[in-house]
């Protein structure tokens, strides 16, 4: 429904030069009509002074029509029909005013090139089918004025009419479609706009008063350092939020992603990312999958340890591998129990982790100091996973 | 304004722009007995103030209304050569705070530490040493690998990391403490703290190595010499 709304609103704008070239060729054309009705048609009048009353009536009709055509809400269908209607019995008119073999010289209605002025309307307003149907009806009066004249001639005109309402009419929807589309891409062009400025808003005011609670917060302690957390949590995840918009790189399309944007939204206030400044370009499957799996890495610390141990994540992206490493300062995993776990398929790790790299060609290794942490270590070799050697800035 | 005769803790200047936030960097400062000898709230009035406040450390917002952090820091080592920055940044502005560590400042924290982690990076920092959170140190390996990723030709005067710097800067990266990391490579404390630095050392060096060679290639030479004397 909007599109309609829409597409008709674009289509009263963009006829409107239309409309305006519509009375410069009525303009021009009275002009042209006098011309022929004062030296080239005079003598085949037989009542030229009631032929320039008809040249008069179209000069008054043509500066009113281009008055009431100037306004959009003034091209009704009534006024439509009634310009058809007044041009039609003045181009009629010449029948009684024209000696009956006037036509077999070659003379033009006293309307000439006037009686197209209709059929351009009814293009310009309804298309091209109404202005093909206009343009069809003046040619039939046209030709029933012409039926003395040689055939040939007088459908040369016919033709032309039909075909200007035709093409007219086809100009008009064309420029209606252009003017759709401008006012959709000034739209989306806006609405980024407005969303920039927002993503600045944000990032001027509430991220940094969000990112103060929760150092003030930390610093209180009790109750007040719970509300820091949550403050820096929302913090993290307000900043992913706007930060994406931002930079459009990452998330969507292409056939690679880059890591940093994936693994970045982890970051919350007991676990930080670190990333280099380059984009870490992996195969898309590759990158939403080593992701995963850095997030199943971090779900394991915050089951296994709870929720106050905090982690690190380092992205590298090595000539012939990228490398994410997982460490936490938990109480650590005791010798052994890693391996017996594994062994059992009891522990997340060896499904969720190890087997997701291993499926893209990688490897995950776990390594733990009991009492100080744990480090899971993933591995994944560019040629497995197609990644780009040469990231954009050093080539 | 607190005493400024107290002066056996740093000077400093405040550059932010969020009012809110630079009165309360400000505040803790004071507090804990620093001379917060001048705040701006934009780049051109940091640069403006600077001179006449002569301060020893410089926390400086990354992003501010009228131009970048790193063309603030820029402005400020060329100026005002002894001074040093440490530049406070919101997360996921990696190439700005990278770029700005290679302009000259010493030091990154996110804005979200805590008054603590914040006093204690302006200590270090008033005293030479080089602030390295897990962020920065990833920055600075992703930025040995690129350069040594980069081709030949442009490679005759390439930084490298030792193989021992690397496995620091990964430990940083990491989040292990120097006192961690001296422990697990039975190094001292001062040794890590020396590592850590010199990275940071060879990849400014680089880079003031390759504004001139940019400045030269381009003919800007003369003009270099001309805006030096105003610097030192």
């Amino acid at each position: 429904m909007t599109a309609t709304a829409a597409f008709a609103g674009a289509r009263r704008s963009s006829s409107e030069p239309l409309w305006r070239a519509l009375a410069v060729f009525r303009f021009a054309s009275v002009g042209y009509a006098a011309l022929r009705l004062a030296f080239i048609d005079e003598g085949e009048y037989s009542r030229p002074d009631w032929a320039w009353a008809v040249i008069a009536v179209m000069a008054a009709w043509t500066a009113g029509t281009t008055i009431a055509y100037a306004r959009p809400e003034r091209r009704s269908r009534l006024l439509l029909c009634a310009d058809l209607a007044v041009t039609v019995g003045l181009m009629m008119s010449t029948d009684v005013l024209q000696y009956p073999d006037a036509t077999v010289h070659g003379a033009l209605p006293v309307t000439a090139t006037w009686m197209a002025g209709p059929v351009l309307a009814w293009a310009i307003r309804y298309g091209r089918r109404a202005g093909a149907i206009t343009g069809l009806i003046v040619a039939c009066c046209d030709l029933a004025l012409q039926r003395d004249a040689a055939l040939n001639a007088a459908l040369n005109g016919a033709v032309l009419l039909l075909l200007a309402g035709w093409i007219v009419g086809h100009l008009a929807r064309l420029a209606a479609q252009v003017e759709t589309e401008r006012q959709h891409a000034i739209e989306v062009e806006a609405a980024s706009r407005e969303r920039e400025r927002l993503a600045r808003g944000i990032h001027d005011s509430v991220l940094q008063v969000l990112a103060l609670v929760q150092r003030r917060g930390a610093e209180a302690g009790g109750a007040a350092a719970e509300l820091g957390r949550l403050a820096g949590q929302q913090e993290a995840a307000l900043r992913a939020l706007v930060g994406d918009s931002w930079t459009g790189s990452g998330a969507a399309g292409g056939p690679e992603a880059d890591l940093r944007q994936l693994v970045l939204p982890a970051q919350t206030d007991r676990v930080t990312v670190s990333v280099p400044a380059q984009p870490v370009l992996l195969e898309r499957t590759a990158a939403t999958e080593l992701a995963a799996a850095v997030r199943a890495a971090l779900d394991n610390i915050q089951r296994h340890c709870g929720e106050t141990t905090r982690a690190w994540v380092l992205v590298e992206d090595e000539p012939e591998l990228v490398r994410v490493t997982i460490r936490d300062d938990g109480p650590g995993i005791p010798d052994g129990r890693l391996a017996q776990a594994a062994a059992a398929g009891r522990f997340g790790i060896s499904h969720s982790i190890s087997g997701r790299l291993r499926d893209l060609g990688g490897t995950a290794t776990v390594s733990s100091v009991l009492g100080e942490g744990t480090v899971v270590e993933l591995r994944l070799p560019c040629a497995a996973a197609i990644a780009v050697a040469t990231s954009p800035g050093t080539a | 304004m607190p005493d400024v005769n107290q002066s056996a803790k740093a000077r400093v200047m405040v550059v932010d722009d969020h009012p809110m936030w630079r009165d309360a960097v400000a505040r803790d400062l004071t507090e804990a007995g620093y001379a917060v000898v001048a705040t701006a709230a934009d780049g051109a009035q940091a640069l403006r103030v600077a001179g006449a406040a002569r301060p020893d450390v410089v926390v400086l917002d990354l992003r501010l209304p009228d131009m970048s952090g790193v063309e603030v820091t820029r402005g400020l080592q060329a100026a005002h050569p002894a001074v040093r920055v440490l530049v406070l940044s919101a997360s996921g502005e990696q190439q700005d705070v990278l770029d700005a560590v290679k302009a000259g400042a010493v030091g990154y924290l996110l804005k979200s530490a805590t008054g603590q982690e914040l006093l204690d990076a302006v200590r270090r920092t008033a005293d030479g040493e080089a602030v390295f959170t897990p962020g920065l140190a990833a920055l600075v390996l992703g930025e040995f690998r690129r350069l040594s990723a980069a081709p030949a030709g442009a490679g005759r005067g390439v930084p490298r990391l030792s193989e021992r710097e690397t496995e620091i800067l990964r430990m940083v990266a990491t989040g292990l403490s120097y006192k961690q990391i001296a422990t697990r490579l039975v190094l001292s404390h001062r040794t890590v703290q020396n590592h850590v630095q010199n990275t940071l050392g060879k990849l400014q060096l680089h880079n003031r190595v390759e504004l001139v060679r940019y400045a030269i290639e381009h003919g800007l030479a003369g003009e270099f010499e001309a805006g030096e004397p105003a610097g030192s």
